[in-house]
């Protein structure tokens, strides 16, 4: 278990998609469904989703998986006959998740590591819009061990802290020309460890349908003394930092999820995100130098954003599990806000996915998601890109569980 | 719900998705409108031949705005077109000017780079001796010719003084008959921009307006000879289908140039008082009367940072430019009373481009109106462009001409004004692509 936490810890960034940088790919079985799970007990995952239901886990387990995620965003200039794209770049999203415990108790135990904010925006290093990005490498890892209660045979409750860390690499080119004729570049690489947390509550009702509402804090990733490399004129060198600092608001999320048991094979979830990203106002850097460039701080103004998400799944034998599921997602990016780092605005997802229980113990989870992030023809406040971007998500995935 | 419906929907996922594999822009195919790009022309000085640093050289040709214009022209039925490169074994041309360092307090350094193209010189009887460039024969579309004035395309002996047009033509000065309107009218083409005027009023100015034989070209003159040009140029050239469109454009306000902006009474104030902090004034020669104090009305020119003279005594032991008896030379000064000349025939010469355009439905690049929107600093696609000298990515060391970046906006200008015109939909240049000042 350790090794595989471990493994998870060190993995590669992750792409944004879902919500300008906010993830959404914390269980195989939820993905596959469009991404609800708030309001059922389905597995291990429930860490992440609702807290509240993990104490209605029928078994205790681990699990292990990834989402590959291939992303391509398209860009063309307003007048211009020329479309660029991203560069191909496949990052997996991972997740893992324990439920410890003795079943029969009231009180559980978890564990989850997983990715909630992330993005690896590639763009060729000399496109059009250069001077505002060329890459993104963004991730936060979160790390949440939780507890989980049954106050009463049908209502659980259940927390957990949530330790962040952050990485950020971020690069583009300055309007400055080198000898040799190329564009100067800057790129800001930093760390950030922060602490949040993840609520929730669980009910079954008389009715049989389950209810299930849950709050995830915001995380301020914080990054000091972060490293800034200019590449620079040797005549202008002098005057330029080599330190930054800056703070990213990673959102809090209010969720509310319904689980609807038509039959004693199907399951139907259906959930709904609120996402507090009103507090992204400013992306804001600030350097240990400003003699040759000022501090600086462009404009966001993120609104909140949400998403309403609905899956099923269906068992088509015991053994083989049929999941599918769709949502749409509503952008916290307004209008002339968008930029090439997270090229955003709402969105539809499509999922399906399988199960496929190997043994008693063993199973393995496969999801499929599609994503297509309406074309959107924005200027830029700041920058004044003027274009029109257009970005689909193709993100297959796979999990491997152990139950006892 | 049972499974069958399920594992069919998924299948159809699975279709959807992989029928979708990129994202796809929609993209309006490029038109010509109602122009005909087969053979375009551009006619005008410096600033049409790709003029920067000080100096004609290949990386300027290259990058000249008409270059731009015409290989986006070729996406909608545009032709070749030819420009007069220098031979890439004397690529520097002319000479031109480099940036070599920053000194102690944060001047800029500038070098000079020795010309490759000049290979002599030839006297003209009545007028004196001219270099002589490297000959260049061969197709030409991009005509223009650093230092013409509007006044001189008639004129039967220019083609023996301007070495930069001599050297388009077949004969070696003295022996060149063909004035400049008829030169680039001798063949047929379809499309054409003009530029110019420019020179009429800026020689007149970057001297500090002591030269009496730069005066400005008068005004009624100007009126006569833009309607004669743009009168001339429609017709499409000798031997051609007898009708063309174009485009021409006005002139930019010099006045707002890093020539004329950079060395400012206050700067030159603060550095004076950083050894004499008593000194309150800097005093000029003006035009006309005697010498005074500088006021913020008068403009300082480029050259008197280079030539390095505030405060050095004279033969009396008198300070330049700090007393009465050496003030700063007129050479080095636009006074309030000169500029006004400057403004003056500036926007007479505007008001004749603009009504000669509408005159003959051409298509009007209001590059007055570009710069000015420019003067104190636009964020194109993320970079900050302006005037500012050096540091602003739009003006070349000269502080007049334009850097790859700042031709490339002009481009896209005409290409915006030609399309709406002609309801054409010429794709523009990325400017991104195209470099500011060089630092070291």
């Amino acid at each position: 278990m350790k090794k595989i936490l471990l493994s998870f810890l060190l993995a590669v960034p992750i792409l944004g998609y879902s919500q300008s940088y906010q993830v959404n790919l914390q269980g195989q079985k939820q993905t596959a469904m469009g991404g609800a799970g708030t309001g059922v007990a389905l597995d291990e995952a429930a860490v992440f989703f609702n807290p509240g239901a993990v104490s209605f886990l029928k078994k205790n387990g681990v699990q292990a998986g990834g989402s590959a995620i291939f992303l391509k965003a398209a860009f063309k200039e307003n007048g211009s006959n020329i479309t660029e794209y991203t560069k191909d770049k496949t990052v997996v999203d991972p997740s893992a998740y324990a439920v410890f415990g003795n079943p029969n108790n009231r009180l559980r135990f978890g564990l989850g590591v997983y990715v909630p904010f992330g993005g690896a925006v590639h763009w060729d290093p000399n496109w059009t819009g250069k001077y505002t990005v060329t890459s993104l490498d963004l991730q936060a890892i979160y790390v949440q061990p939780t507890l989980s209660y049954k106050i009463t045979d049908h209502i659980g409750i259940g927390a957990g802290l949530v330790y962040s860390r952050g990485k950020v690499d971020l690069k583009r080119a300055v309007p400055l020309t080198l000898n040799d004729g190329t564009s100067a570049t800057a790129q800001l690489k930093g760390h950030s460890n922060d602490f949040g947390w993840n609520a929730g509550i669980y009910v079954e009702t008389v009715s049989g349908v389950t209810i299930g509402v849950s709050h995830r804090s915001q995380v301020t990733a914080k990054v000091k003394d972060g490293d800034a490399i200019f590449r620079v004129p040797d005549a202008l060198k002098d005057g330029f930092p080599t330190s930054f600092s800056a703070n990213l608001p990673l959102p809090a999320t209010s969720s509310i999820g319904l689980g609807f048991y038509p039959s004693s094979k199907t399951i139907i979830a259906v959930d709904a995100n609120w996402v507090h990203w009103s507090t992204y106002k400013v992306l804001a850097f600030d350097y240990n130098n400003n003699s040759r460039i000022p501090n600086t701080s462009s404009p966001r103004n993120y609104h909140d954003g949400g998403a309403v998400r609905v899956g099923i799944q269906n068992m088509a034998t015991d053994r083989l599990a049929l999941r599918l599921g769709a949502a749409y997602a509503f952008t916290p990016v307004g209008k002339g806000y968008v930029t090439p780092e997270v090229p955003d605005a709402n969105r539809i997802l499509l999922s399906a996915g399988l199960g496929y229980k190997a043994s008693e113990r063993f199973s393995i989870d496969l999801s499929f998601l599609y994503e297509n992030i309406k074309s959107r023809n924005e200027t830029n406040f700041e920058t004044n890109l003027s274009g029109a971007f257009k970005t689909v998500a193709y993100i297959p995935g796979l999990a491997l569980s152990y139950k006892w | 719900m049972n499974s069958k419906f399920i594992f069919r929907s998924i299948l159809a996922v699975a279709v959807v998705t992989a029928a979708s594999c990129k994202p796809e822009l929609k993209t309006a195919t490029p038109s010509k409108g109602n122009a005909d790009f087969s053979r375009y022309i551009s006619v005008g000085n410096s600033l049409t031949s790709g003029f920067a640093d000080n100096g004609l050289y290949l990386e300027g040709q290259q990058n000249s705005y008409p270059l731009m214009i015409a290989t986006q022209m070729q996406t909608v039925g545009g032709g070749a077109f030819s420009t007069p490169f220098f031979n890439a074994n004397q690529s520097d041309g002319t000479g031109y000017k480099k940036l070599s360092g920053f000194t102690a307090t944060g001047d800029p350094v500038i070098t000079d780079v020795p010309a490759q193209a000049v290979i002599g010189s030839a006297t003209v009887p009545g007028f004196g001796t001219v270099p002589l460039f490297t000959k260049y024969t061969g197709d030409l579309n991009n005509y223009g010719v650093p230092g013409i004035r509007l006044n001189n395309i008639t004129l039967t002996y220019y083609g023996n003084l301007n070495p930069y047009f001599e050297r388009l033509l077949p004969n070696t000065s003295p022996a060149n008959t063909i004035p400049y309107l008829s030169f680039v009218t001798a063949k047929p083409y379809t499309f054409f921009s003009m530029w110019l005027g420019n020179n009429d009023v800026l020689g007149y100015a970057t001297g500090g307006a002591s030269v009496p034989a730069d005066f400005p070209t008068d005004k009624a003159l100007f009126a006569q000879l833009y309607n004669l040009a743009a009168g001339t140029m429609v017709k499409g050239g000798t031997g051609g289908a007898g009708t063309a469109k174009g485009v021409v454009a006005t002139i930019p306000d010099v006045l707002s140039t890093p020539y004329f902006t950079t060395v400012t009474l206050k700067a030159l104030l603060t550095a004076v008082q950083a050894s004499a902090p008593t000194v309150q004034a800097i005093f000029i020669q003006p035009g006309s009367g005697a010498p005074r104090p500088a006021t913020a009305d008068d403009y300082f020119l480029l050259p008197l940072k280079a030539a390095n003279v505030i405060g050095k005594p004279n033969a009396a032991g008198i300070p330049y430019g700090l007393h009465p008896l050496n003030p700063v030379e007129s050479k080095y000064v636009l006074d309030k009373a000169e500029a006004a000349v400057i403004v003056d025939y500036t926007n007479s010469y505007n008001a004749t481009i603009k009504s000669v355009a509408a005159a003959n439905g051409l298509a009007l690049m209001d590059a007055n109106a570009l710069f000015k929107s420019y003067a104190a600093g636009r964020v194109v696609n993320g970079a900050a462009v302006s005037a500012a000298y050096i540091t602003g990515n739009l003006f070349s060391l000269d502080g007049i001409h334009l850097t790859p970046l700042g031709y490339a906006i002009v481009a896209n200008e005409f290409i915006k004004s030609i399309n709406s015109q002609y309801g054409s939909s010429i794709p523009i240049v990325d400017v991104t692509k195209y470099r500011g000042v060089k630092f070291p």
